[in-house]
């Protein structure tokens, strides 16, 4: 990653914008799994505006990478005033046109953002739904993020053992 | 990709640390993938750079990993280090060491976006098996100071803290 998108991405991660649930959302998105580690969820609230529905508001939560992160924080911000349409119509690069280009190793993390925003606005899962959509991750197989969540599975019996076993 | 691994149980570590492949979900690779086809899907890195790393692994995962002695010594001279647990909420409720903090998703944000590059942590999980590859998760972000406990929180106890219970899982 070249020193100027790192610096943009730092700028982003210290402020993030839009972080959090929204409670009365209209639709919610989901990319990746929340089993797994990897997630982004987005919330979408929308408003009328002269006869037209456009986003209110929009938040994020991500569990992963930290492009992803910055994207979405930018991303959530450009949405708002559009329609549905408007903001299905951008791309992952207009989602992250705030970074600049992100080299290809990393175009994945704007990619989440814009698979999220697809979950979240497309007709079939705008109505609100209760829970989000999950949607299978670009490519899977071993990874050091699925290790962490491993290591955190809930529901482990614990069994002590006897202070001889030091 | 598993052959490789199976060479080299430090080489996804490794990748992630430099070349921040398989990491997540997204830049992660399949272990029927050869390496060469993980290189061309990342920027066409050249294989045997790749490679020449990967050998290096063993002797870098040495460096990320830290005795529990030595940072129980650090501990008391440097109170800006964070421990950061690993394990499920119930490990972490039974068995803890004092001052660390349990990872969560929250925990995960706030870390990606507040701590900043050079904040000093060590990761710390049961035995020692998942420490690295979370540190290596960070490494691989830009954290410049990340350990890992070697032998987790069961050498702790074992080395340092006989007063904090060993137990084992299922």
């Amino acid at each position: 990653m070249n020193a100027e998108l790192e610096k943009k991405i730092r700028e982003a991660l210290a402020n993030p914008q839009n972080v959090g649930e929204m409670a009365d959302a209209d639709s919610i998105g989901t990319v990746g799994n929340a089993g797994c580690g990897e997630m982004l969820r987005l919330w979408v609230k929308f408003k009328d505006d002269k006869g037209k529905r456009v986003i209110d508001k929009a938040t994020f939560q991500s569990f992963g990478c930290e492009t992803a992160i910055a994207v979405a924080s930018m991303a959530t911000e450009l949405i708002k005033g559009k329609t549905a349409e408007e903001a299905l119509a951008l791309k992952s690069e207009d989602l992250s046109g705030g970074l600049g280009p992100l080299p290809p190793m990393k175009i994945h993390c704007a990619e989440l953002v814009e698979g999220a925003l697809r979950s979240a606005l497309e007709p079939t899962t705008t109505a609100c739904p209760p829970a989000a959509t999950e949607v299978a991750p670009v490519a899977t197989g071993t990874n050091l993020i699925d290790s962490l969540s491993q290591e955190q599975k809930p529901g482990v019996k614990i069994t002590f053992l006897p202070p001889t076993a030091k | 990709m598993s052959e490789v691994l199976e060479a080299y149980p430090g080489a996804q570590r490794a990748l992630f640390r430099k070349y921040h492949i398989g990491g997540c979900s997204s830049c992660g690779f399949q272990p029927t993938e050869t390496l060469g086809q993980v290189c061309v899907r990342n920027n066409n890195l050249s294989v045997d750079e790749v490679l020449a790393h990967i050998r290096t692994s063993h002797d870098e995962d040495a460096k990320v990993l830290i005795d529990p002695k030595e940072l129980a010594e650090l501990l008391k001279q440097n109170t800006a280090i964070r421990l950061l647990d690993i394990r499920s909420r119930e490990e972490y409720e039974a068995v803890k060491i004092e001052g660390s903090l349990l990872l969560s998703q929250p925990l995960m944000q706030e870390i990606l976006g507040k701590w900043g590059q050079d904040a000093t942590f060590v990761v710390i999980d049961h035995a020692g098996k998942t420490a690295l590859d979370g540190a290596a998760y960070f490494l691989g972000h830009g954290y410049k100071n990340v350990r890992a406990l070697r032998g987790g929180i069961d050498a702790w106890s074992l080395e340092v803290d006989e007063k904090l219970p060993r137990y084992q899982l299922g």
